[in-house]
C-alpha cells in the first residue's frame, strides 16, 4: 500500500436550495474549476475520475456520463459510485484504493446533488421501497390506513425511533438535540459553503419549531441542497511535486448491516440507535491508523448528521466518548469550535445536505481543518488527526476516514 | 436570470412487481385468522424469526421449525407522529411502537392505542388488539394496547 494525500478541494460558490441559473453539468463544472484554481493543477494532471451522486434523486440516469466533458474526464477512466448518504465518502475511498494500490497517481473525486431539479421524496422511494419491504417482512401494513399502518414517512419516520431510543439509552433529553442543532447552525453561519445559517441560533429558538415525529422537530432536520464538491488525491511522490500543503489519509473503513429499521447483526434485530456498523468500522479504522486511544489522538471530528441527535449518538458509537457522555460534553461546551473536541465546525449535514456531496464534505472539511484553511470556521486548537464519518445506505451503512497532517509511516 | 422549466410527472409503483418473502408471511397471515402468531426457530442457534424466515441470518443455513409467538410483548422504541407524510399536522398525535413479542427475537411495528403519548415509554408492556373479524391480512392486528 502507498500513502495517499488530498492535494486539492473545490466547492460550488454557494450551497443553496435552488440553483436555477445553472444546469447540472454547469453546476458540477464550477466545483471542478474551483478545485483546479485552488490546487494549481490542470485537467492534464488528472489520471482518473471517480463520480459520486445519489441514484434517482434528480431523475437523471448516468449523470457521470452526461457530464463527462464538464468534469474533465474525456478519454480517461471513469467510475461511478452510489451508496446512499455515504456516496461521497465511498467515492473518496474508491479514489484512495486507485492510488494506494499503485494503479494511478492522481485521481479526482467529483460529487454533486441538485435537489431542486428532482424530488428527493420520489428518490427516497428507491431507498424506502426495499426498506418498506423489509418492514413488511416484520409485520407492517404499508397502506397506512389503520392498525398496523405505522410508518412515519420518509427517513424522518425511521429516524424518530432511533432518536427516541438514543434518548432513552443515553439519558440525554430533547433539549440536548435542540442545543446541538443550534450549535451547528451557528457554526454554519461562519462557513461560506453552508446552506442553513443562523448566527443567532439558540436551543430555545430550535425548541419553538414544530414537532414532526417525537422527539424530532423541524429544527433538527437537514435541508435539501444544490451543490457540488471536488477532491483531488495524489500518491506521496506526486503530492511532493504538486502540492504545498496536503492532508494525508491514514485509514479508510466501512461496514454494512441489513436493511431492517434496526440493524440485524448476527440474526438478532438490534436497536435502531445501536448502529453497530459505526462501532465496527471505527474500530477497524483505528487499528489501520495505529490509533490506540481515539479520545486522546483524534483532534477533530465531522459526523454525518442528517438529523441533529446523530451528532451526539455517533460520537458515542465511534468511541469518542462513553455512551451517555456526549450530551455532557455538549453542556460543557467541549464540542464547540473553541472546545476540547470540536465537532462539525462546518455546520454538519443538518445545515447543508446536497446528499451526494455530504459524506465527501465530511472528509474535505477535516482536510481543511488539518491544513489550516477553514477560514472563519477554523477551530481554535491545532488539528493533527481528524475523523470523518459517513452514514446512510438504507439506514445501516457507515464509512470512516482518518486524516492526518503527516504521511503515515509505512 | 431565467427560471428553469418544470415537467410534471409521476412514478407509478404499480409498474414494478416486487416479490415479498412469500411463504413466511403467508404462513403468518393464515394463522392470524385464528389470532395466533407463527414464526420459525433456527435449530442450530435458537433464534426465532417472525414472520417465519426460512434461512437463519446468523448461521446462514436453511431452517424449518415452527415456533408459536405470544401476542404480548415489550416496547423497544417508539415515536409520536405530529405530521402526516406530506407534512400536514395531524388532528390527533399518533403513537407508533416497535415491539419485541415474547418468544420472538425480531421486532414488529404498529400503532399504539389506548395510551397517552406522554405515558408511552421504552420497556412498557403491551399486547396486540386483534380485529373482531379477521380475514388473514396484516390489519388483523389492529394495534398495540397496554397489557
Amino acid at each position: 500500500m502507498r500513502n495517499v494525500a488530498i492535494i486539492g478541494i473545490g466547492y460550488t460558490p454557494v450551497f443553496v436550495s435552488k440553483r436555477r441559473d445553472v444546469c447540472i453539468p454547469e453546476m458540477i463544472s464550477e466545483a471542478v474549476e474551483n478545485a483546479f484554481q485552488n490546487s494549481g493543477l490542470t485537467p492534464a494532471d488528472i489520471e482518473a475520475v471517480i463520480f459520486g451522486n445519489m441514484q434517482t434523486f434528480e431523475g437523471v440516469n448516468l449523470p457521470h456520463l452526461w457530464a463527462a466533458d464538464y468534469i474533465a474526464s474525456l478519454g480517461k477512466p471513469v467510475m461511478r459510485v452510489a451508496t446512499g448518504g455515504t456516496t461521497g465518502m465511498s467515492a473518496f475511498h474508491a479514489a484512495y484504493y486507485h492510488i494506494a494500490s499503485g494503479l494511478h497517481d492522481v485521481v479526482m473525486v467529483v460529487t454533486y446533488e441538485k435537489h431542486s431539479e428532482g424530488d428527493a421524496q420520489v428518490g427516497l422511494m428507491g431507498i424506502i421501497t426495499p426498506e418498506i419491504m423489509a418492514m413488511l417482512a416484520a409485520g407492517i401494513d404499508v397502506t397506512g390506513q389503520k392498525g398496523m399502518g405505522a410508518i412515519g414517512g420518509g427517513s424522518a419516520g425511521g429516524i424518530s425511533y432511533q432518536a427516541s431510543s438514543y434518548l432513552h439509552h443515553s439519558g440525554a433529553g430533547i433539549e440536548h438535540i435542540d442545543a446541538v442543532a443550534a450549535m451547528e447552525r451557528r457554526n454554519a453561519a461562519k462557513n461560506p459553503y453552508a446552506h442553513l445559517k443562523d448566527p443567532e441560533a439558540t436551543a430555545e429558538k430550535i425548541a419553538q419549531t414544530p414537532l414532526i415525529s417525537w422527539p424530532i422537530r423541524f429544527g433538527h432536520v437537514c435541508p435539501t441542497t444544490d451543490g457540488a464538491t471536488v477532491c483531488i488525491l495524489a500518491s506521496e511522490e506526486k503530492a511532493a511535486k504538486l502540492a504545498d500543503k496536503a492532508a494525508w489519509v491514514w485509514a479508510v473503513a466501512n461496514c454494512a448491516s441489513d436493511a431492517t429499521t434496526g440493524n440485524l447483526i448476527e440474526g438478532i434485530i438490534t436497536d435502531p440507535g445501536e448502529q453497530r456498523p459505526a462501532t465496527i468500522a471505527a474500530k477497524q479504522a483505528y487499528e489501520r491508523a495505529g490509533i490506540e486511544d481515539p479520545r486522546k489522538e483524534i483532534d477533530y471530528v465531522e459526523i454525518y448528521n442528517g438529523f441533529a441527535h446523530q451528532t451526539l449518538m455517533f460520537l458515542e458509537r465511534i468511541g469518542m466518548c462513553e455512551v451517555g457522555e456526549a450530551h455532557k460534553l455538549l453542556e460543557k461546551g467541549e464540542l464547540e469550535m473553541s472546545g476540547r473536541l470540536p465537532v462539525n465546525a462546518s455546520g454538519g449535514v443538518v445545515s447543508t445536505n446536497a446528499i451526494g456531496t455530504s459524506a465527501l464534505n465530511r472528509v474535505t472539511e477535516c482536510a481543511l481543518q488539518i491544513m489550516g484553511q477553514a477560514g472563519e470556521h477554523q477551530v481554535e486548537k491545532e488539528v493533527h488527526k481528524a475523523l470523518a464519518h459517513g452514514w446512510g445506505g438504507l439506514m445501516q451503512y457507515v464509512t470512516i476516514t482518518i486524516l492526518a497532517d503527516k504521511p503515515k509511516k509505512l | 436570470m431565467e427560471e428553469t422549466r418544470q415537467v410534471q410527472g409521476t412514478w407509478d409503483l404499480s409498474t414494478f412487481k416486487f416479490r415479498i418473502e412469500g411463504e413466511g408471511i403467508n404462513n403468518m397471515l393464515k394463522e392470524m385468522k385464528e389470532a395466533k402468531l407463527l414464526g420459525n426457530r433456527c435449530h442450530q442457534c435458537g433464534t426465532v424469526y417472525l414472520p417465519a424466515n426460512f434461512y437463519c441470518r446468523k448461521c446462514h443455513i436453511a431452517i424449518h421449525e415452527p415456533a408459536e409467538i405470544s401476542d404480548h410483548g415489550e416496547v423497544m422504541s417508539y415515536t409520536v407522529g405530529y405530521a402526516d407524510v406530506r407534512g400536514n399536522p395531524l388532528d390527533e398525535p399518533r403513537v407508533s411502537l416497535m415491539v419485541k413479542l415474547d418468544g420472538s427475537d425480531t421486532w414488529i411495528m404498529g400503532a399504539g392505542e389506548e395510551m397517552k403519548p406522554e405515558d408511552v415509554h421504552i420497556g412498557m408492556r403491551v399486547k396486540i388488539k386483534w380485529a373482531e373479524h379477521r380475514v388473514g391480512n396484516l390489519q388483523d392486528m389492529e394495534s398495540f394496547i397496554p397489557e
